[in-house]
């Protein structure tokens, strides 16, 4: 590193190519065409991220003036917060097993779809369909509906002699069935796993087929590496939403944060803190710990990314 | 070059938000003289239908008001007051609930009705004690808009096969064996109670039968830990011997008749207001009928006149004087209180009462009857629960959740509730 600093080379003036104008020079036509959006975002997203920041600081009750109070709120939520602390527990077991089991079965029904059989078109708009409902409080009243004490789902297992609880009222399965509600909408990453699928190259596994290889092998070998973006990518934004899962247990925890408390996503007990309980400056800190807290994640699984995300143009 | 650009930017964005900012203010304003006030409660479509046929009752006698209104559901009604509020634009006019009060009175969301337009609300028809109910620190927040009181819902041919009368009064040691019995003859299938250990109303009525109350005056928690363990030992009680609805029925409760184990045909008595008797009858599709709480060895109801819903006037209404006449006209006018029947419980007022209880018929005879025979045994009425009120009964809830799974013991239950109602009474 021992170069001389020598100045950097004024940029070679290049002559204008015709119609690529916006490149070198900005039009204040463009921005009075993102005047919209720009206002959109400053009024809608930075403004009230600006002003919940430092909500958090305070103790912000809807209707008073806010007081400082420093990191109050944020010490109180570790130190001296049981539900908040079993909101983190409840949210983490949400990710951590929703996530894998989704993406483990969106790759396996996109690798059925896959082998092209008469049909195709149909069962992909059949398993996206859910994923449409995605945020939906329909789907998730329809699993209320069908995991409740004398539901559809009791009635079927009484049929095979089988006594079961009302599923979403009972603390030691309610979560599960909002797991299963979040594992049957995989229809998002399924389609995008389908693309990538049809990018793996046919006459690599030709090629290692002649060379003996068997169906997992080639599984193993050849469509996982190829598929690693894809996977990185699914893993990314489907984490993020996990984090971020409000409806299903809004809904199907009554509201409540379920039976006991076995339903208290993280983002459920912000929402009652803040609107319920009148303290919306906790309600912002908590807030700002999930950004964060998403931020981390994300940006750990980048740094993996390099151990085992592979890249055809990047060797 | 490159300056005036950012600033031509900057001027165009600017001229954009006061163009969004006067048409927010534009579509306010109303027109031609006339006002127009907002008016939001709580409740269901059939309670909504009364609503509105009152309300138009109230424009044709005041031409000038022009009242728009609007109604959620119990829960859903808070979340969107909070909201509301906080932007600054709370109803006009609007339904609080005893639990809520301090939460909005002590904040300064609601108007002093002594002072001011609030004035001009006539209570001399009502009885003294109930309005009184309305006043929080010295400061009239609220009008009952109804009297209600809690009551036992229950089927009494269930009951009366198994032996037992719950409209003669009952003791609690005499429900416990009578809900046993009304399981034990529907093999279980249907229980003979819905469990009560989650309801904040059977705790104060009970404590209220010993002489104790739920909140006392300064904001704290009128009862001991020794208090709530007995409670919940007679709620385990009825739970031990299958009187009481399952945990998983139990935690499916939420306050709308319909969801509820009653409701739903999954017990033939719980504990609710005697206003809800046709929406459970309703819902539940048998003869149910109302009678008073169980009662310990000396016979004390513990029942009061309690406010089953107020109306306020928000503190930053423009139209306070359009406001108060729309409070007063549901309190005080004769048509209104006849549209609006026992939906909400019977009229504050107690001539417009006394009109149409001597002309009811079914179900609100039943009601009027139940009530006038309780009168006499009616106590005062407890002061307003304090700020962080709403979230007790949450609290209660899940915690006697942890005990019916089987997840807590009653000594563990009752210290987290002790110390969590202590941090959110503050």
């Amino acid at each position: 590193m021992t170069t001389l600093r020598t100045p950097a080379p004024p940029r070679p003036v290049q002559p204008r190519a015709p119609g690529r104008g916006y490149r070198r020079k900005s039009q204040p036509e463009a921005f009075a065409f993102l005047t919209p959006w720009l206002l959109g975002a400053v009024a809608l997203t930075v403004g009230p991220m600006v002003v919940s920041l430092y909500l958090s600081f305070t103790d912000y009750d809807l209707f008073t003036t806010p007081h400082w109070v420093g990191f109050g709120n944020f010490t109180h939520m570790f130190t001296d917060d049981d539900r908040y602390l079993r909101s983190v527990e409840v949210t983490l077991i949400y990710v951590l097993v929703s996530v894998p089991v989704k993406l483990a079965v969106s790759l396996g029904v996109a690798l059925l779809l896959n082998t092209r059989r008469g049909g195709g078109g149909f069962y992909r708009a059949a398993f996206y369909a859910p994923s449409l409902l995605g945020a939906s409080v329909a789907a998730a009243l329809v699993w209320r509906a069908l995991f409740t004490g004398g539901g559809p789902v009791n009635e079927v297992l009484a049929g095979f002699g089988w006594r079961t609880p009302s599923w979403v009222d009972d603390p030691n399965f309610s979560l599960a069935t909002i797991v299963l509600l979040g594992v049957w909408q995989f229809g998002a990453p399924m389609v995008i796993f389908l693309a990538g699928l049809k990018q793996v190259p046919a006459e690599l596994h030709e090629a290692a087929a002649i060379d003996g290889a068997g169906a997992l092998r080639r599984f193993r070998h050849i469509t996982l590496p190829m598929l690693s973006p894809v996977i990185f990518f699914n893993l990314v934004m489907e984490a993020i939403h996990a984090f971020q899962a409000f409806t299903p247990a809004f809904v199907i925890g009554g509201g409540r944060g379920g039976p006991a408390d076995a339903d208290l996503f993280y983002t459920l007990y912000l929402f009652e803190v803040g609107f319920q309980d009148f303290r919306m400056g906790y309600a912002s800190a908590m807030a700002w710990v999930l950004l964060v807290v998403i931020a981390i994640v994300t940006a750990i699984v980048f740094r993996t990314a390099k151990l085992w995300v592979f890249y055809e143009d990047r060797p | 070059m490159r300056r005036t650009r950012v600033r031509g930017f900057g001027a165009v964005a600017a001229i954009a938000l006061l163009l969004s900012g006067t048409a927010a203010c534009g579509s306010d304003s109303g027109g031609g003289g006339d006002v127009t006030i907002t008016f939001a409660w709580w409740g269901s479509d059939g309670r909504a239908n009364l609503t509105k046929q009152a309300v138009e009752l109230f424009q044709k006698k005041n031409p000038a008001i022009k009242v728009q209104t609007s109604f959620a559901a119990y829960a859903a009604y808070w979340e969107k007051l909070a909201t509301q509020t906080a932007g600054g634009k709370p109803p006009d006019v609007l339904n609080v609930d005893t639990r809520y009060l301090a939460e909005y009175g002590g904040r300064n969301v609601l108007a002093d009705l002594n002072q001011g337009a609030g004035k001009a609300i006539s209570l001399a028809d009502v009885n003294p004690e109930l309005a009184a109910t309305g006043v929080y620190q010295g400061k009239r927040y609220a009008v009952p808009w109804a009297q209600n009181t809690p009551a036992m819902l229950y089927d009494p041919a269930a009951f009366t096969a198994a032996g037992a009368d719950p409209a003669k009064g009952l003791t609690w040691d005499q429900y416990a064996d009578a809900t046993a019995r009304v399981s034990a003859a529907g093999g279980f299938a249907a229980r003979g109670a819905t469990d009560f250990g989650i309801l904040d109303t059977p705790l104060e009525i009970w404590l209220r039968q010993q002489g104790k109350q739920f909140y006392t005056p300064d904001g704290k928690l009128g009862f001991t830990a020794d208090d709530l363990r007995r409670y919940w030992q007679l709620a385990s009680r009825f739970r031990d011997t299958k009187g009481a609805s399952p945990a998983d029925v139990t935690a499916s409760y939420n306050t709308s008749p319909e969801q509820s184990p009653l409701g739903k045909k999954l017990t033939s008595s719980e504990f609710a207001y005697d206003n809800l008797l046709p929406a459970y009858r309703k819902a539940n599709g048998k003869n149910l009928t109302v009678a008073p709480y169980p009662t310990g060895a000396n016979g004390d109801l513990g029942q009061y006149r309690r406010p089953s819903m107020f109306l306020s006037v928000s503190a930053r209404s423009q139209q306070q004087e359009a406001a108060a006449k729309l409070v007063d006209f549901f309190v005080n006018d004769a048509d209104a209180g006849k549209i609006l029947g026992t939906d909400r419980g019977l009229a504050p007022n107690l001539k417009i009462r006394g009109q149409l209880s001597a002309g009811a018929t079914g179900d609100d005879k039943t009601l009027y009857a139940y009530e006038a025979a309780l009168e006499p045994k009616l106590g005062a009425a407890p002061p307003v629960p304090p700020k962080g009120a709403g979230a007790i009964q949450k609290l209660l809830q899940r915690t006697y959740e942890e005990i019916a799974f089987g997840r807590l013991g009653i000594d563990d239950a009752v210290t987290r509730f002790m110390s969590e109602a202590d941090k959110s009474l503050g």
